[in-house]
């Protein structure tokens, strides 16, 4: 997969490099703006508060 | 295991076109799908550096603002009568000197957009917080515990007797805390109640409750923290903290 876009990158190896760079740096910044926000609330790491959600299973 | 290893035997043998090229399509499966496991591993350890430190920073610089801003506003004798409650903005500042962390802007509300902004906030639902100015009544306030400004996050490092000041435009209430309860289920709203009765209190008081997730990482239970007013002291002109934050 990496083998097949590396070759598919255009320029020598120098250029190839600066556009992986430049690709991952662009990858790291859309999960961290985006990705990463989203997908926050819906995992159980930082629920603070206590809440209702089951009190009536209590 | 034997017929594999006769097969191998006769592919070596014999190399013929066809098997090779079918080899080399599992071969580039097989890496596709090794690449794809390192790349879900990298993006999980981003999404630990995203949540422990590029929270922070963001939560951090958002606080800060607000902060500032409350601090301004106090500070210019504005249209708002004295001792008015500007709650948009946020209505003080939480010290608590065990857990070393400074001042912790207070906002209304505990919903995530306004707790991953750096801040406390205090309960509107399920139960409605009293305010420190209230004659009686609980001060009941939520945070981060790791993430997003991590404001509580030194709450185990609070003890019994420990002072809690909060600071408002013109009055420092101090609590002293007097019940800890290092964990307890998340849908236990009973220790909201105007009268915590798993703190010990049987009469109604002005009582302040801390609660956030526990363990540290995780929000599997609750860590609750209960203080009672202690006493309040007017802020002077140059704002002099009270001798517990001294």
């Amino acid at each position: 997969m990496y083998g097949w876009i590396w070759r598919h990158l255009p320029g020598n190896a120098w250029v190839k490099a600066l556009i992986s760079l430049v690709l991952v740096l662009a990858v790291v910044f859309v999960l961290f703006q985006y990705v990463f926000p989203w997908a926050e609330p819906l995992l159980p790491f930082n629920d603070v508060t206590v809440d209702e959600g089951m009190a009536a299973a209590r | 295991m034997t017929a594999t290893g006769h097969d191998e035997d006769t592919d070596r043998s014999t190399p013929s076109p066809k098997p090779r090229r079918v080899r080399r399509t599992v071969a580039s499966v097989v890496s596709v799908i090794g690449e794809l496991l390192i790349t879900a591993g990298l993006v999980l350890g981003l999404f630990v550096v995203y949540s422990l430190w590029w929270t922070n920073v963001l939560a951090d610089r958002e606080a800060h603002q607000q902060g500032d801003k409350v601090r301004k506003d106090w500070a210019s004798p504005g249209p708002t009568g004295p001792g008015a409650l500007d709650t948009k903005d946020g209505i003080g500042f939480l010290h608590v000197p065990a857990m070393s962390n400074g001042e912790v802007l207070v906002r209304k509300g505990t919903e995530a957009e306004i707790l991953n902004e750096g801040v406390a906030g205090y309960y509107t639902k399920p139960a409605k917080s009293e305010l420190p100015k209230d004659k009686k009544g609980n001060f009941t306030l939520a945070a981060h515990r790791d993430g997003h400004g991590a404001r509580f996050h030194n709450i185990d490092k609070i003890k019994d007797g420990d002072p809690i000041v909060f600071e408002t435009k013109d009055t420092w209430y101090v609590y002293k805390v007097f019940s800890i309860l290092a964990e307890t289920s998340k849908y236990n709203v009973d220790v909201l109640d105007d009268v915590p009765k798993e703190s010990g209190k049987r009469k109604a008081g002005r009582f302040i409750t801390l609660t956030t997730c526990t363990p540290v990482y995780t929000s599997n239970y609750r860590y609750v923290v209960w203080g009672e007013l202690e006493r309040t002291e007017k802020v002077d002109a140059e704002r002099t903290p009270p001798k517990e934050l001294r």
